[in-house]
């Protein structure tokens, strides 16, 4: 059998630095996977492999300046599928975070603004808020076997605090109904507030931490204030 | 969310009638229960919305791949919420794909951004008629009142 002569020290793995495991982005080894599996590949230049270069050589402000971060919906296929784990959205989304506000294209940084004003992204008063869902519950109400039925808006000590998605509220009010018919008949103990009821984060979309954080400590305050454990959010 | 229907339904404060809906419904995981909640929280959603659709549907099918693998719709990301609709509308040919082959005529899915860009798109993929609800929807829809 052949002797392995060891000619030099075994000092590579001493010398070699150590990749930070919070940006491991120049592990990527360029194999594709990701681009394959992402159905936006090849659509107005996407690709994510190529996204993964750029930052890589920090050409950030070409994508940056695109619209590619936009057009990716951060599903995380690309990044589950990585055979060297890289967290590919969250380049997205840092990218989306570094965009000029007045720039971020349509409707996610103004909903964003109108949600820290007002406590949702419709900028709706509270007392029209009310009204919707009152109205709503009413009409309920008239069902057969939810003739008791009532909106419990603010209510301390409950055990659920149900926040909305805008849109139920805005346009989709029939789908409302859905959760109340099962709070109902399961005789839960819930309550919808009546002020920062908004149950959708586009501080998420926008990339911006700041907001996310004020919208997530919004429904806390909410459930130290009533009292309450459980929260049930629609997103 | 589904911790809280499954709760309801295995302790017997909300019953349930399997016999109502009899077509055929498709079920697709959104991203953000599944290989985002694995990532950020250590587990996915994919095992509470088929137990709870097995309480009731008879004839419910998964859509191939799922799971982890699962395409996306492409409504995420806040994609509903920009100009960029031809891109959009082009992402969800693939999930569409997947509906058509399994001949669902409804598909159930617990999430908002994914119902509005499924319902969206249908016609416009040749399936004007196919019918989009929420998995509460679904157990709402078959609540037995006493």
């Amino acid at each position: 059998m052949e002797t392995i002569t060891k000619r030099y020290p075994s000092v590579i793995k001493e010398q070699a630095p150590l990749r930070p495991i919070n940006s491991p982005v120049d592990l990527c080894m360029a194999c594709g996977t990701c681009a394959a599996g992402c159905p936006l590949t090849g659509t107005k230049g996407f690709d994510p492999r190529k996204i993964v270069r750029l930052v890589l050589m920090g050409r950030d402000s070409e994508l940056i300046d695109s619209k590619l971060p936009w057009l990716c919906t951060m599903c995380g296929k690309c990044e589950h599928a990585c055979p060297m784990g890289i967290n590919i959205a969250n380049l997205i989304r840092a990218a989306r975070g570094m965009v000029e506000r007045e720039k971020v294209p349509g409707m996610i940084h103004k909903g964003v603004e109108l949600g820290l004003k007002t406590g949702n992204n419709l900028g709706l008063p509270a007392e029209d808020f009310v009204f919707i869902i009152e109205d709503v519950g009413a009409e309920l109400a008239e069902t057969p076997g939810f003739s008791d039925f009532k909106i419990p808006v603010d209510k301390k000590g409950a055990n659920l605090l149900h926040t909305l998605h805008n849109k139920l509220v805005n346009t989709q009010n029939e789908d409302l109904v859905h959760w109340w018919k099962i709070f109902h008949l399961a005789q839960e103990d819930w309550t919808i507030p009546s002020q920062n009821w908004e149950g959708v984060n586009w501080g998420l979309f926008s990339g911006d931490d700041d907001a996310m954080k004020t919208f997530i400590g919004r429904i806390v305050e909410h459930m130290e204030q009533l009292n309450i454990s459980s929260l049930m959010y629609p997103e | 969310m589904f911790d809280l229907l499954v709760d309801y339904i295995r302790s017997g404060r909300i019953r349930l009638d399997k016999t109502k809906i009899t077509h055929r419904v498709a079920y697709h995981d959104p991203c953000n229960y599944g290989r985002k909640s694995q990532e950020l929280f250590g587990h996915g959603y994919y095992e509470e919305p088929r137990w709870i659709l097995d309480q009731c549907i008879s004839d419910w099918v998964d859509l191939f791949p799922a799971g982890g693998n699962q395409y996306c719709c492409g409504g995420g990301g806040g994609t509903l919420l920009t100009p960029y609709r031809d891109e959009r509308i082009h992402y969800a040919r693939r999930k569409m794909e997947q509906i058509k082959r399994t001949g669902a005529k409804m598909l159930v899915v617990p999430c908002h951004s994914c119902h509005g860009q499924i319902k969206a798109v249908a016609e416009t993929y040749g399936m004007p008629d196919l019918r989009v609800k929420y998995l509460w929807e679904v157990v709402a829809d078959i609540l037995i009142i006493d």
